[in-house]
């Protein structure tokens, strides 16, 4: 790692030649991945891509600020409703439009949660935001305006699926996918540029010493109220956002999809990625919703050997049909592996890689 | 004599409430963070008594004691394979480790027991106890098994606070809590009390597991203890993580707040409403009803 | 732990990654069928919250298995790929991609779960993939209809028409209440109860809803007692269903209950319930386990061959229920299989009836039946049928209006 000399330096976003190739060399990749993969790897894709906003967003709030939240479901609940009923309801609301404003209303609410973390901490803070989160699956479920327990179909969003039809031969699905992708990339791209930038700044140094310590924060004349409450709210609108796209992507939505569960799934992807580290976010939210979206009976019982074994110890001591949870045994483990050895993250054994190879031949 | 009864059940579910609480409140007490894996434990132990009783023909006096054994061993287990570790991982790591144990706990049961429901004997025959038989006070009415939860709850609590006030072990596992290095220093082995400490948390949510599928008629599957644990840890909260008292008020009053609002309002919100209150009263009091205020050291 | 491990474990981590975009398959015009076989695909719950539910797959893969075994049709097999999607709609989307773009499965069958199933619905529509017969009760399937979507689960406005309407004329009860699970389906069948009572002037004693995640439901059962109707109607799940027939008779109320088919499933009913099953009075979506209709005595005696540790029950003969009809339109499109062959020949199926319901599609319907029978249970084993198959002709767009 290089020194930084001065501030200005280490506000720069891309601050070396190096670091400007590397920048520019990922975007070209994430520009010609969707002509490159098939169209159903791409949906995925687009998926971990969602998680990766939230992973970042919940960052601000566990990683930097140091607040612990069970409830970013409720949020990512909110930005997805929000954005579909603007879109439905208001037939003239552009999409991105709707995407923001759903992001800012998810931030609304982000604020309020907010105020509960001014007097409570650990496990209290823990329940307040677990109520939250299960109170605004109910609500939306009670009322018929968001669609009730039927859930909303959603709205189709597409800009440049028919060139790609066209022009580089795509199928409409795959086509679709790519579409969607664009959308996805350019707002996970945006936005951690952006969670970097506020981490960079005032607001960051701020967020960053309340967490390290609130009464030494405030005694130095850091307004903890105000950073607090705007630290959820920041986290509560990276959350909306994507809960916006993830409602794009998945076509449908109803108030079960929003669950406990998910709240968990958001918060291991911090810390499995990384805790204070926004690349650390990407690494996990990528690592975690993957193994999510793969971690099934199939793919288990085709692991070669362990596969074999596995149906045969299943086959000879436990039920017949259970095989299937071995992918929650798997995914527990490797989640807490993660964590056992490294309590950095994926974010900590990046930083081996890094070191292990600057001094490599020594 | 309708207003008895909702209360009734109030005090009995909160007792169960209260009971997970308490076990959740003892991992807190020593090492400040939540066990989300409190809930699986008991489910599997309750999974335990269930294999003991249909499958080797036990007694359920004998499954239950089986049974408590086996959430000893699976707490000790855990504690020394996956938290013994000479690295700091901090509390957003020991929750996740929980949260990933939690998980491993789920698979497991599911893979061991599949996905259909199975029937957890609601009598403890040959003990003269039983889930379907009433006992009617004036109007209102609460089954055997019901009242020996509030029986367990409480004296267990009184135990357990007998037990730390008054026995060596118990003040041992008191001075681990307020800080560990002075504590071995002292001669105590530290990481054998942190042992002893998830054992005994383990085996009070195993009681509570093994009395909450008989106590609310419910069969048996992986999926019970979620929500339970969510009451459970709820529960705690509003009484006060660090306080033993505060289980049991913080229990009884969910309880009670969530079976008067479910009768007289809504079924539909009385989860909802419950962590409203919850929320309320943590805003005026931070620490817990029972609880002192959460001071730290700067 | 040394820096070489951590390279190695990072190396295997990105590999995980990057490995599975490397199978990039083509699919062809005439996906999912060769002159020797045809990929069929589905997806349900093996685990998790819903897995109770995932017998239903496995039934189905039976069914493929006796079609294959009896020589398959028209000289093609048929290869079944079950997906376990955990009953999230996110991964059902990414297994139902998968199968379509990477496998290329001509048609699904099955389906289990609302929400899972909406996730993909315009999905598969779009691509001209076949649908047939969701297995699970949803309004959303056939209203509106689309294209490639098939149909006959009954819905819980049916099953609320036709319970009623027993529970009136035969038993000549006039008061009820239903005990319902606060999701679609549910609350389907609570609404259509409710508006079917008051088109007849009667009014709901009480509608108990319960949550999914809920375990004590002792102040549901003592609102139920309260309301003290005469007949109570569950849309709940099996563990809710057993909680809340063991605390209504711990609090001593004791009503004629119905049960919609989701609770069908008796054997285990039973036991759960304690024997509290009892004379309870259910509708059916397919026959009673021990039927003796030659097709039934079949696909038993095939169970015993090809799946003996699996439990014959109700949710698992069902998935060759909700297969049946596919086979047989494939059975009709003979050697000549396009997709829109096999939409023409489901539109062409008219009454036809293996072990559930009398179906009929044609070009302009998609729900192909809206049927069930009523039984009561006398032991755990053995049922009383009550009336045949009935069919409601109840309107659910009545209350579909007034949900949206």
């Amino acid at each position: 790692m290089d020194i930084k000399r001065d501030y200005y330096e280490d506000i720069r976003l891309l601050g070396s030649g190096a670091k400007r190739f590397w920048f520019g060399v990922m975007m070209l990749a994430l520009a010609v991945t969707p002509f490159l993969l098939p169209g159903h790897v791409l949906s995925d894709v687009n998926f971990i891509a969602i998680n990766v906003i939230v992973a970042i967003g919940l960052n601000i709030l566990v990683g930097f600020t140091g607040q612990v939240s069970l409830g970013h479901a409720g949020f990512f609940a909110i930005g997805a409703y929000a954005t579909v009923l603007l879109m439905s309801a208001a037939q003239f609301v552009p999409f991105p439009l709707a995407l923001l404003a759903a992001g800012l209303i998810a931030a609304l609410f982000g604020f309020v949660l907010g105020l509960p973390s001014l007097k409570l901490e650990g496990p209290y803070l823990a329940i307040a935001t677990l109520g939250f989160g299960m109170a605004i699956t109910q609500i939306i479920g009670r009322f018929s305006v968001f669609g009730g327990r039927d859930g909303i179909q959603v709205p189709e969003v597409h800009y440049l699926d028919r060139l790609f039809v066209e022009y580089a031969g795509m199928t409409a699905s795959a086509a679709k996918a790519a579409d969607l992708y664009f959308i996805i990339i350019v707002f996970a791209v945006a936005m951690t540029i952006m969670a970097r930038n506020i981490i960079k700044t005032r607001v960051g140094r701020a967020f960053i010493a309340i967490r390290d310590d609130d009464i030494a924060a405030q005694s130095m004349g850091v307004h903890v109220t105000l950073y607090k409450t705007l630290s959820f709210a920041v986290s509560a609108f990276f959350t909306g956002v994507a809960g916006g796209l993830y409602a794009i992507w998945l076509g449908y939505i109803n108030p079960e999809s929003f669950g406990f569960i998910m709240s968990v799934l958001f918060l291991a992807m911090v810390v499995v990625g990384g805790v204070g580290s926004i690349m650390g976010s990407v690494l996990g939210a990528i690592v975690i919703s993957f193994l999510d979206l793969n971690l099934k009976q199939n793919t288990i019982v085709q692991i070669p050997v362990l596969g074999n074994v596995l149906v045969m110890f299943t086959d000879a001591v436990m039920d017949t049909n259970g095989i299937a949870y071995v992918s929650y045994i798997i995914f527990g483990l490797i989640m807490m592996l993660i964590v056992v050895f490294e309590p950095l993250g994926l974010f900590g054994f990046w930083i081996r890689i890094k070191k292990y190879w600057k001094t490599w031949p020594f | 004599m309708m207003i008895l009864q909702p209360l009734i059940d109030g005090l009995a579910i909160g007792s169960l409430y209260a009971l997970i609480a308490l076990s959740m409140v003892i991992i807190y007490k020593t090492s400040e963070v939540p066990n989300f894996a409190q809930g699986e434990m008991a489910m599997l132990s309750t999974f335990f008594a269930y294999y003991l009783m249909e499958n080797a023909g036990f007694a359920f006096p004998y499954a239950f004691l089986g049974a408590l054994v086996f959430a000893a061993v699976v707490g000790v287990v855990f504690e020394f394979v996956f938290l013994r570790r000479e690295k700091e991982v901090g509390i957003l790591g020991f929750i996740l480790i929980t949260l990933g144990f939690e998980r491993i706990l789920y698979g497991i049961a599911g893979w061991k027991w599949g996905s259909e429901q199975k029937l957890f004997p609601s009598s403890f025959a040959p003990l003269p106890v039983s889930g379907s038989t009433m006992i009617h006070l004036g109007g209102v009415s609460i089954s055997q098994i019901k009242l020996i939860i509030v029986i367990v709850a409480v004296s267990l609590i009184g135990l357990i606070f007998l037990f730390f006030k008054y026995t060596r072990v118990g003040i041992a596992m008191k001075a681990t809590q307020q800080n560990a290095t002075a504590a071995r220093i002292n001669g105590i082995r530290t990481k054998r009390i942190m042992s002893l400490t998830w054992a005994m948390s383990a085996v009070v949510g195993a009681i509570a597991g093994m009395l909450l599928v008989p106590g609310t008629n419910t069969s048996l599957d992986a999926n019970i203890m979620l929500a339970p644990l969510l009451k459970g840890f709820a529960a705690a909260v509003l009484g006060g993580m660090n306080t033993l008292v505060g289980s049991i008020g913080g229990g009884i009053i969910l309880g009670v707040i969530e079976k008067f609002f479910g009768f007289y309002i809504s079924s539909e919100f009385e989860t909802v409403v419950a962590f409203l209150i919850i929320v309320i009263i943590l805003w005026f009091r931070p620490g817990g009803l029972f609880g002192r205020h959460y001071v730290r050291k700067v | 732990m040394n820096r070489f491990y951590s390279f190695i474990i990072a190396m295997a981590f990105a590999s995980f990654l990057i490995l599975p975009g490397c199978a990039k398959k083509a699919v062809d015009e005439r996906r999912g069928v060769t002159d020797t076989t045809v990929k069929i695909g589905q997806w349900g719950p093996q685990s998790g919250p819903a897995a109770l539910w995932g017998a239903v797959a496995r039934g189905s893969d039976l069914y493929f298995k006796i079609i294959n075994e009896e020589g398959g049709i028209a000289g093609r097999k048929i290869q079944h790929f079950i997906r376990d999607d955990g009953y999230q709609p996110n991964r059902t989307k990414s297994e139902v991609k998968q199968l379509v773009e990477g496998e290329g499965v001509f048609a699904f069958v099955g389906g289990l779960g609302t929400a899972t199933g909406m996730a993909v619905k315009q999905y598969l529509n779009d691509n001209k993939v076949p649908w047939v017969n969701p297995s699970s009760p949803s309004s959303h399937w056939t209203f509106p209809q689309s294209k490639y979507l098939f149909n006959f689960f009954p819905l819980s406005s049916t099953e609320a028409d036709l319970l009623l309407k027993y529970a009136m004329e035969n038993l000549k009860k006039n008061s009820f209440s239903i005990f319902y699970q606060n999701d679609d389906y549910g609350k389907l069948g609570y609404l259509a109860a409710k508006h079917i009572l008051e088109k007849k002037g009667l009014k709901l004693a009480e509608g108990v809803s319960v949550e999914n995640a809920d375990t004590d439901l002792s102040s549901h059962a003592l609102k139920l007692k309260n309301a003290n109707a005469d007949v109570v109607i569950m849309w709940v799940n099996p563990k809710h269903a057993s909680i809340i027939l063991g605390q209504c008779a711990n609090i001593g109320y004791k009503p004629q209950w119905m049960a919609s088919s989701t609770l069908s499933d008796m054997a285990i009913m039973y036991k759960i319930s304690r024997g509290l099953w009892k004379d309870m009075i259910f509708a059916n979506f397919t026959e009673s386990p021990d039927s003796d209709s030659p097709l039934m005595k079949k696909y038993r005696a095939y169970h015993q061959k090809f799946a003996p540790n699996e439990r014959w029950g109700v949710f698992y003969y069902a998935g060759i229920m909700f297969a049946e009809p596919m086979v047989e339109a494939l059975k009709k499109c003979g050697k000549d299989l396009t997709v829109e062959n096999f939409v023409k020949a489901m539109e062409s199926i008219k009454d036809f009836q293996g072990i559930g319901p009398k179906i009929t599609y044609g070009p302009n319907q998609r729900q192909g039946a809206n049927s069930i029978f009523i039984a009561k249970c006398i032991s755990d084993t053995k049922a009383q049928k009550l009336t045949g198959w009935l069919t409601s002709d109840f309107d659910v767009n009545e209350i579909l209006k007034q949900v949206k």
